[in-house]
């Protein structure tokens, strides 16, 4: 279980989140690598029913963020 | 109310993280990444084939129009009160959600067992380890609704199939 790497989808809204991580990778903060962005133009996008689809697919995590 | 659907649903709300990031909060993003991704971490895998009833049923109760209503009408039932002129509090409001999430999940649950060939009561429990009498309860609600049909009797058992 050491090595394992979970697979996250992130919801990510264009104006804010989205932004946040542009400026994390321009700033060269470090973050891990694990997310599999979806950029939406609103979190309010976001339907819940995206979200069972991601775990239906198989990922191990989801993050909703604006 | 995902979280508490995947909670109900035993896939557990931790999976599932909602934060609130401006544009300027680089660092609390990768703060955020971090944190997501360790918690995730100690979760474990997640195994989607074992919980592809669990995850069908989830999907129809979200995109049932009963649960799209009742959020739908939050704000109006908790300010304004409902149609009838009572007032409803915050509470008891998320009481009522609650009631209502887990009563949608397990009718569906039931369906999708139906579907996948447990036709008697007993089996559906087996399957979705209901109790037997809450079945039976749905079942009557199911029928009336006509998601589900009473089939006729096998070795004394009613059997049922999923319309």
């Amino acid at each position: 279980m050491e090595d394992f790497e979970p697979k996250i989808v992130a919801f990510l809204c264009n104006w804010c989140a989205y932004a946040g991580a542009d400026l994390a990778g321009v700033s060269r903060l470090q973050y891990p690598s694990n997310m599999r962005t979806v950029r939406v133009m609103c979190s309010g996008r976001v339907d819940p029913v995206f979200i069972v689809k991601a775990f239906k697919e198989g990922c191990d995590g989801a993050l909703v963020s604006g | 109310m995902t979280r508490k659907l995947l909670d109900i649903a035993g896939i557990g709300a931790d999976r599932l993280h909602l934060a609130w990031v401006s544009s300027a909060e680089a660092q609390r993003f990768a703060e955020i990444a971090t944190n997501v991704t360790e918690s995730v971490k100690s979760q474990g895998k997640f195994d989607a084939s074992g919980f592809a009833m669990e995850l069908d049923a989830a999907e129809m109760t979200l995109n049932g129009e009963i649960l799209r209503w009742f959020v739908g009408k939050e704000h109006t039932i908790t300010s304004k009160g409902d149609v009838y002129g009572r007032k409803w509090d915050k509470e008891k409001f998320e009481e009522m959600l609650d009631s209502v999430l887990e009563r949608e999940y397990q009718k569906n649950l039931i369906y999708c067992a139906i579907k996948a060939g447990n036709t008697s009561v007993r089996e559906i429990s087996k399957r979705t380890g209901l109790e037997l009498m809450r079945i039976s309860y749905l079942l009557a609600d199911m029928e009336k609704a006509s998601t589900v049909a009473f089939k006729g009797m096998t070795d004394r058992k009613p059997e049922f199939a999923a319309l």
